[in-house]
């Protein structure tokens, strides 16, 4: 007779996750030209939550060039194909309840669009570092402006590639009088707009 | 330049060496780390006092070099690293080194208090892969622990729908969800793939992206004659009827492992094993290994 019995226990889901781990998940993509402080942003914004006990984790562009992506390329489809998948990991780690910050340039706005519509409306957070190129170059971190500067790179955005600045995101972030604001202060304003929202509530 | 790295469990720690004049330099430390130069901790080892009783350092390591230092901690990057080096004596205290680091694998393991790992469920179609995920997630939830499942299906409508059933593409659906396991497994979560995975060289591929013991491999090993018995989604019966192609068991190889963690092994008896004791014997495993504590 017990051979005959299915078990069926309901999964565990994303509120149950939710409640485990003290918060909503969501996606923050932080968008903007290189240099612009996309990454420093989301160190900032990760070491702020963890201090207020919230889990979060950073996907970029780099490290998943190595990983997931490491197949893909730099034309237009590969570019296309790379902000797609970051997108749908993103997607799948806002499931799981985790605060997911992905850090890109993400130069279209179609593509970031399409990531946005993967979502559930309402747990796509996009923060628009808006930094004036001259701001960024000055910065170079990676050196890579100079290269395209000298030609060695082509199709770099902001130099032979344009950048599609969001019309429409939740928070921008920019130079106020001609300085750049901390990136804890950044952090901040990125963490009131999530506590506001109730992404950090006790769930 | 030969170093001592602590790395601060919380913000705002305060370390002092007796000797160095470290503390009116840097304080507060973010939670990064502090690199203190060797003359200050010869082979004496003078005692490193913390001045916040509350915090305490949770790792410190001896690095050689600028070099391994981020080896060792991936979560550095070279943009994130602010050098203060003075030229000359190296071993003057103003030598230290200090970044501001993201939050890093062990601080999730803290928050979370699991290891993050990734245990990849193996099996025909119809050994009871997804069922087994489920009391597996069920019962580490109710012991405050956090899992996330992959499987076959709900990744193919995501990450992976270009892909089609074509060998290579069965092939790169694998990769991609071993290299998405993979950061979960950085996360800390506990992920849980469920996925026929046929082949072993492409289970062997996942496994080799993850540090050693992070991959556990559990296989379902459970006869063709009972899994097609279930047929729980049809898919034997189209099979057989040739409607379906290269299905794994029927027309296309399973291949078992040679090596795995753990075996779930039909007994035909099903009072002895229900998922639930199947996801049991899987925790345990956990548990030896160290997985279920931060």
């Amino acid at each position: 007779m017990s051979t005959n019995i299915f078990w069926q226990e309901s999964p565990i889901g994303k509120t149950e996750r939710q409640k485990l781990l003290n918060q909503k998940g969501c996606v923050v993509w932080i968008t903007g030209l290189s240099g612009s402080g996309k990454s420093t942003l989301a160190c900032s914004l990760s070491r702020e939550l963890y201090t207020r006990g919230k889990l979060s984790y950073i996907l970029d562009g780099d490290n998943l060039r190595h990983g997931l992506n490491k197949d893909l390329g730099f034309k237009a489809e590969d570019r296309v194909e790379n902000i797609r998948r970051v997108g749908e990991v993103a997607k799948l780690f806002a499931d799981a309840g985790l605060i997911c910050i992905a850090s890109l340039i993400s130069p279209y706005r179609k593509d970031r669009d399409a990531c946005r519509e993967m979502m559930q409306g309402s747990s796509f957070i996009e923060v628009y570092m808006n930094m004036s190129l001259q701001l960024c170059e000055a910065r170079d971190p990676k050196g890579l402006y100079k290269l395209a500067r000298a030609g060695k790179i082509k199709g770099f955005t902001g130099i032979d590639d344009p950048y599609e600045s969001p019309l429409n995101c939740e928070i921008e972030l920019k130079e106020k009088e001609g300085e750049c604001p901390s990136s804890v202060a950044m952090a901040e304003e990125v963490i009131a707009y999530l506590e506001a929202k109730g992404f950090l509530q006790n769930q | 330049m030969e170093g001592l790295a602590i790395r601060a469990s919380r913000p705002s720690i305060i370390c002092s060496l007796p000797g160095v004049d470290v503390g009116s330099q840097r304080l507060p430390l973010s939670d990064g780390f502090l690199r203190l130069p060797t003359s200050s901790y010869a082979a004496d080892k003078p005692k490193l006092v913390a001045k916040s009783a509350s915090l305490h350092p949770i790792s410190a390591v001896n690095v050689s070099a600028q070099a391994s230092l981020t080896a060792d901690f991936p979560a550095l990057s070279e943009t994130n690293v602010k050098e203060e080096r003075i030229n000359g004596d190296k071993n003057k205290p103003e030598n230290i080194v200090w970044h501001e680091s993201s939050i890093c694998r062990c601080d999730r393991q803290q928050l979370l208090q699991q290891k993050g790992c990734v245990i990849w469920i193996t099996g025909l179609s119809g050994s009871g892969k997804s069922t087994v995920a489920c009391a597996l997630s069920k019962a580490l939830f109710e012991r405050g622990k956090l899992t996330y499942t992959l499987d076959g299906d709900n990744v193919r409508h995501g990450l992976n729908r270009d892909l089609t059933f074509k060998a290579e593409d069965r092939t790169e659906n694998i990769r991609r969800i071993g290299e998405v396991a993979k950061l979960f497994a950085d996360v800390g979560v506990i992920c849980i793939a469920s996925l026929i995975s046929p082949y072993r060289r492409d289970r062997d591929e996942c496994r080799s992206l993850l540090p050693e013991g992070d991959f556990v491999e559990v296989f379902m090993d459970v006869p063709l004659s009972v899994c097609e018995s279930r047929d729980p989604k049809g898919l034997y019966k189209l099979a057989r009827a040739g409607k379906i192609k290269g299905f794994t068991g029927i027309d296309d190889p399973y291949e078992a492992p040679l090596n795995c963690e753990v075996v779930l092994k039909h007994t035909g008896d099903d009072d002895s094993c229900s998922p639930r004791q199947m996801a049991e014997h899987i925790i345990s495993y956990l548990q030896n290994k160290g997985y279920l504590e931060g």
